[in-house]
């Protein structure tokens, strides 16, 4: 990523925290009035029951829908629990309870953790050819690969987000006994150094357990369905319309790499067989120039 | 839970110094242009190429006080430029103020069209032309191979198959056992190792033949699972602290560029890279093969430095010191540096001992052209 895409989007956020600055305390009030009715309705919310094996438990894909919806409304809760969490704050502090307040979000908990969902996505989704609707059992060929996609990303973000879950549950009781044992309660910077530690430790044992590597798996596995469906649907009308396919540019391409290799080879017997003096040389030396000048003088042999 | 807030007067002073900073790094990245975020600065020549890969000779710095060269040989995942990021953060320069010749080589941007560019083509291709041309232009029959990461793999494998032609062999973060994560075992250690793992071999050829290479982009990825969390606090945080502070921007964003920077990795080596050494262990048993030469690590025979880093959450340190009952030497000497993968060219405490460390192993088992 170029680093002056980064701009905008730094001057963005901070233009955001110009603004919570003077909705501070209308923010406050209303946080607090959320924490309230989140507090009296009763504990701290409750993480839905979730299949242990995912892969065999989400038979189709309303079923993922529904677990993550269920997910989802907790995470959500969640949200308005720790958002209550710390004191509303000024200057730099200020900033800290904002960027606290937006990793607590769920929203950017997903954005946050699925890069890689996005990357596989761009990857297997790729260009769409709505037009080309004739090659119907190539089209639900690609239409059952996207669905088994969409499939396995929920039941993958379901994992990931109950690992948020866990930890937004781990921050809630941890900071819970801080503040007991601190008159004036919890800063913004302790609050957010105290999230990111939970966080981390969440994620990183989420990362090593099978359910997360198992649905990890099954997504990679569903993106790469779904690439060749879309390959195999667009290699048939390339066929029937005299274009290049991936398929002949792949052989295309196997051949050359095949010919440099054994022309590399020759040219390593040629070296061993008479090898070149060995001199210091100065100034560009390169393969191609070596082609030219290797029939008339022993050189460098590359 | 009791809570308090600042008084007014803090608070309107805080605002105050944070909207300062805030416009001061709003104008300070507007003015920035992608030219000022220069990396691998170090004078050099282009001296060989072949198909998309360069060689590059550095241009001394102060009189050469060996003979014999030192070839960097990075891998495919990343670039060499994380070895000379900027002239203060320079492995690169380190080893030419003392007097050492260097080389480096360039893989080039991989594109579709070199997916079915294997490791074989990689270490006993490119790599043993690139040693033939250094040993030519030096009259020297040997040189020494400093390898890192997955180029220390390549350097290796290429030491172990030609040993006659390395004088020395110095790893860096460089994985040999790829299954010696478990040993320490830490949180947050090793997952590229666990990830691969839970992958079949039939996954990793479908994910490459899906794709034609891995995609850069991918690793990126990969990488980034590894610190969750960081990653949410990266561009505002951790930017906000530094952005008025011109150099410290700068150097962020030099460490950006580099991370930028990630050549998607040639399809058929990476399912050798993913497979036989990442799921299948390969090397470390000896059983890792090469344009079919298998590849003994007895074969080292010469003097080789192997570097590691305390706290390498991508390469574990068991997983580099694997290396030390498996060579063919007793001249086998490893160097433990603070900090992390990266932390190792870039990190203060690291560079004092780094380059000092390589220049002495190398002057140490110098020798004259024959």
């Amino acid at each position: 990523m170029n680093p002056f895409d980064y701009s905008k989007a730094v001057t963005d956020f901070w233009t955001a925290q110009g603004q919570a600055l003077v909705k501070a305390q209308e923010q406050a009030g209303q946080a607090l009035a959320q924490g309230m009715k989140a507090v009296t309705s009763g504990q701290f919310p409750m993480i839905p029951n979730i299949p242990t094996d995912l892969s065999g438990g989400a038979a189709d894909l309303a079923n993922a829908g529904k677990s993550m919806m269920e997910l989802w409304s907790a995470a959500t809760a969640a949200c308005s629990k720790l958002a209550t969490s710390i004191p509303g704050t000024a200057g730099v502090d200020s900033v800290v309870e904002a960027t606290f307040r937006k990793i607590v979000d769920p929203r950017s908990w997903m954005a946050g953790t699925g890069e890689l969902d996005d990357v596989l996505g761009r990857m297997a989704e790729g260009p769409r050819f709505a037009d080309l609707w004739e090659a119907e059992r190539r089209y639900a060929g690609v239409l059952h690969a996207w669905m088994n996609l969409r499939r396995r990303h929920l039941e993958h973000n379901a994992v990931v987000l109950q690992a948020w879950l866990q930890a937004a549950r781990r921050f809630s009781e941890q900071i819970a006994e801080r503040s007991g044992a601190h008159a004036n309660g919890i800063d913004a910077k302790a609050a957010l150094a105290l999230w990111t530690e939970s966080a981390n430790q969440e994620l990183l044992e989420t990362q090593r357990s099978e359910p997360f590597l198992q649905t990890q798996a099954a997504m990679i596995r569903a993106t790469t369905a779904l690439r060749m469906a879309q390959q195999e649907l667009v290699e048939h009308f390339g066929k029937q319309y005299g274009f290049p396919t991936r398929t002949e540019l792949d052989d295309v391409h196997r051949t050359v790499t095949e010919l440099r290799r054994e022309l590399r080879a020759m040219r390593r017997e040629r070296r061993e067989v008479a090898p070149a003096p060995a001199a210091p040389a100065n100034g560009r030396q390169t393969a191609q120039s070596s082609r030219r000048t290797a029939p008339r003088k022993k050189g460098p042999q590359t | 839970m009791t809570q308090t807030g600042p008084s007014p007067v803090t608070a309107l002073s805080e605002a105050a110094k944070v909207g300062t900073k805030m416009l001061t790094g709003s104008q300070l990245l507007n003015s920035l242009r992608d030219a000022d975020v220069q990396i691998a600065t170090t004078a050099k020549d282009l001296v060989w190429t072949q198909d998309k890969v360069s060689l590059f000779h550095y241009r001394p710095l102060v009189e050469k006080r060996v003979h014999v060269p030192v070839l960097i040989c990075y891998g495919l995942v990343g670039r060499w430029t994380m070895t000379d990021l900027q002239e203060d953060r320079s492995l690169v320069r380190n080893l030419l103020n003392l007097g050492l010749d260097l080389y480096v080589v360039d893989w080039g941007n991989p594109s579709r069209a070199d997916r079915y560019l294997t490791l074989d083509d990689y270490i006993l291709g490119y790599l043993d032309c690139v040693v033939t041309e250094i040993s030519r232009r030096a009259g020297v029959p040997k040189i020494n191979v400093l390898g890192v990461c997955e180029g220390g793999v390549f350097a290796t494998a290429f030491t172990a198959l030609e040993p006659d032609r390395v004088n020395t062999l110095i790893l860096t973060i460089t994985p040999i056992d790829f299954h010696a994560d478990t040993v320490d075992n830490r949180l947050g250690h090793g997952f590229i190792n666990i990830w691969t793992r839970s992958l079949s071999g039939e996954d990793i050829d479908r994910l490459i033949d899906a794709n034609g290479n891995l995609p850069g982009e991918f690793l990126g990825a990969i990488f980034n699972q590894m610190s969750p969390v960081r990653s949410l606090l990266k561009y505002n945080l951790d930017l906000l602290e530094i952005a008025d502070d011109e150099q410290r921007l700068l150097n962020w964003l030099r460490m950006e560029k580099w991370i930028a920077d990630r050549p998607d990795h040639p399809g058929e080596a990476a399912k050798q890279w993913m497979k036989d050494l990442y799921q299948q262990n390969k090397l470390v048993r000896n059983e890792w093969e090469l344009d079919g030469r298998r590849i003994d690590l007895r074969n080292i025979r010469m003097p080789v430095l192997n570097v590691y880093a305390k706290d390498d959450h991508i390469i574990p340190p068991a997983t580099s010191r694997a290396l030390g009952p498996m060579v063919g030497t007793t001249d086998y000497t490893e160097l433990a540096l603070p900090g992390g993968h990266v932390g190792v060219f870039v990190g203060g405490r690291s560079q004092a001992l780094f380059a000092p460390a390589v220049s002495s192993f190398v002057e140490q088992h110098d020798r004259t052209p024959d």
